[in-house]
């Protein structure tokens, strides 16, 4: 029985690896590449349909199982949780999620309860959790270096590729959180319905990403 | 004061089909509850939060539903069914003879995160087998799983079954202290192939951790057990799931039987065979069960058990859109003749024919029209007669 499967994958950056891992094994990407009008792209020569949705999206359509698959960053799924099963990581999209202070500030030092500003609120409260300290958390939306600048929080917990935004405004980071990258996740469901096919296309994906090495 | 007129978020109001089609599903499960002996029980919705939590409820604390109590107790919907009919199965029913076959068909009820789209009340249809121990009670437990998703109508379907030793005996032989036994159970209950095996990497060479390492992996037909077998070599939890599936295969059941050795959810809770049932349609499973032979021994009778509930509202969301009855015929009576109208009313096929509470036959048939009904049938002096409209 051949089904297609779908899989929705995160729009941008993380969109883009994902055609170039798909072309890398053969699969025909012109549709994504070329979408059109079209929101669901289906792939030519495998049973494949593509849809693009933002982030925190991919996990809510592949838990609820309106998508079979899902291409997303370790930082949603850290954020936002769920259940699905995580099967690879893909490798790329690699940053670090880091706790980032005023340079020369003494986070650590004295017994106040201390701030942090954080786009990620749930991934800042459970760091602080298996240290076993209370902090303040304030969920920031925008530009989350700003927090300390305005003198708001002591420190933030956000992702950090190079750094360079973090130092061109006095933070620095001092601490890793959680090492982030592109994860392909898979409805609980799904894998055992559609083994055979979920099957063939992670190793597809996992001969795709050695080619690379 | 304005009134809400919003349920809040993870109720709903059911409206007809919706109603009928779960009414269908629970009427087909219990039949066949009824008919394999079990006897039906209903437990309060609201029991104390204490009778969960300390009875080792897999179900987080943030996910109970509290209510307050007169006793100044804190009280919790039901987030489960079998807890309190262990609880049941240890005190009220202490003096009869064991096995006891019990079946529910209530709501459990659970808090989800908000705007996730979930339902916080979940009815549910399930079995427990109180007090019996072996192949035998597994046997008739899964095999009324695979016959309970069948009496439903699902067309394409499949049972799973693991067993939560296998995963403690590797674990186990790799000397995981409790702590990385978690961490391990957490990335195999998660499918986690690439993290695991990082995981697992300071192991590599003890005895099971090639096993381990692929455990979530192990899904699938019967020869999952063999690469079990080759993997790990004989294990007792592999043997009995062999013997388990020759003895199902031979009643016709191994279509319908597969295997998951990463099913390792609720490790502490689970004492031997565990299940789920999958259909198409789902996106998660809607049956689940397994052997859990400690919980009624926490409420004092020391028994075993084994058991699976059935998620209504899930399976009812994959079976066809069942069509409601249309009405055909409107009754419109003169007084003295109401017991002729509710003979006609009872003699139609249910939902076809209504009485009509208008005083002048005019009104009657304004009514007719408006309901969409093809004919009025009149009682009066001159009998009865039909009028087409």
């Amino acid at each position: 029985m051949s089904e297609r499967l779908r899989i929705a994958l995160t729009k941008g950056r993380l969109q883009d690896r994902s055609v170039e891992l798909f072309e890398r094994f053969g699969l025909d990407c012109a549709p994504i590449r070329d979408p059109g009008r079209r929101l669901v792209h289906a792939i030519p020569n495998y049973p494949l349909d593509a849809v693009l949705a933002k982030a925190p999206d991919v996990i809510t359509y592949v838990e609820h199982g309106v998508c079979d698959l899902g291409i997303v960053g370790k930082d949603t799924i850290l954020e936002k949780g769920g259940a699905f099963y995580e099967v690879l990581d893909l490798g790329f999209g690699v940053c670090r999620f880091a706790l980032a202070v005023k340079e020369g500030g003494d986070f650590y030092g004295g017994y106040e309860t201390r701030r942090v500003a954080s786009k990620y609120p749930e991934v800042t409260r459970a760091f602080f959790e298996t240290k076993g300290m209370d902090v303040d958390i304030i969920k920031i939306e925008g530009s989350v270096e700003l927090a300390p600048i305005l003198g708001l929080a002591d420190a933030i917990v956000d992702i950090v590729e190079t750094g360079a935004t973090l130092k061109a405004n006095g933070l620095q980071p001092i601490e890793t959180v959680a090492r982030v990258s592109a994860r392909l996740i898979v409805n609980t469901a799904s894998m055992k319905l559609y083994k055979g096919q979920i099957e063939d296309f992670i190793a597809r994906c996992e001969a795709g990403l050695e080619d690379r090495t | 004061m304005n009134v809400t007129v919003n349920t809040p978020e993870g109720t709903r109001d059911r409206l007809f089909a919706e109603c009928q089609e779960r009414r269908q599903v629970q009427s087909r499960l219990t039949r066949l509850f009824r008919q394999r002996g079990f006897l039906e029980v209903s437990t309060p919705d609201t029991e104390f939060y204490d009778l969960f939590a300390l009875s080792g409820s897999a179900i987080p604390q943030e996910r109970m539903l509290k209510v307050g109590d007169v006793s100044g107790k804190i009280c919790v919907m039901r987030p489960d069914s079998t807890t309190p009919i262990a609880r049941v199965a240890a005190t009220k029913l202490k003096a009869l003879p064991l096995p006891q076959r019990l079946y529910y068909d209530q709501t459990v009820y659970r808090s989800n995160p908000a705007h996730n789209g979930g339902s916080r009340e979940i009815p549910q249809c399930g079995v427990e087998l109180i007090g019996a121990l072996g192949r035998k009670a597994d046997l008739e437990i899964i095999a009324a799983a695979v016959d309970a998703l069948r009496a439903c109508g699902a067309a394409r379907f499949h049972v799973e079954l693991g067993h939560a030793g296998f995963f403690r005996d590797l674990a186990g032989r790799l000397e995981l202290d409790s702590q990385q036994a978690e961490t391990a159970r957490r990335l195999i209950e998660g499918k986690n192939f690439a993290t695991l095996k990082n995981f697992l990497a300071p192991f590599a060479g003890r005895g099971a951790c090639g096993a381990l390492e692929q455990l979530s992996r192990l899904f699938g037909g019967p020869e999952v057990l063999d690469q079990a077998v080759r993997l790990a070599g004989p294990t007792p939890a592999v043997d009995y799931l062999r013997e388990l599936y020759d003895e199902l295969s031979a009643a016709g059941y191994g279509p319908y039987v597969r295997f998951d050795l990463g099913m390792v959810h609720q490790i502490d809770y689970y004492t031997g065979v565990v299940f789920r049932g999958y259909m198409e349609g789902a996106g998660e499973a809607v049956l689940s069960g397994g052997r859990y032979d400690d919980l009624v021994g926490v409420f004092g009778r020391d028994t075993q058990a084994t058991g699976f509930a059935v998620d209504v509202d899930a399976v009812a969301r994959t079976l066809p859109k069942t069509a409601l009855p249309r009405l055909r015929t409107v009754i419109h009576y003169e007084p003295g003749y109401l017991a002729q109208a509710l003979e006609a009313v009872d003699s139609r096929p249910a939902g076809t024919c209504e009485l009509s509470p208008c005083r002048t036959l005019t009104s009657t048939r304004n009514l007719a029209r408006e309901k969409g009904a093809q004919n009025i049938v009149i009682f009066d002096k001159d009998g009865e007669r039909v009028e087409q409209l």
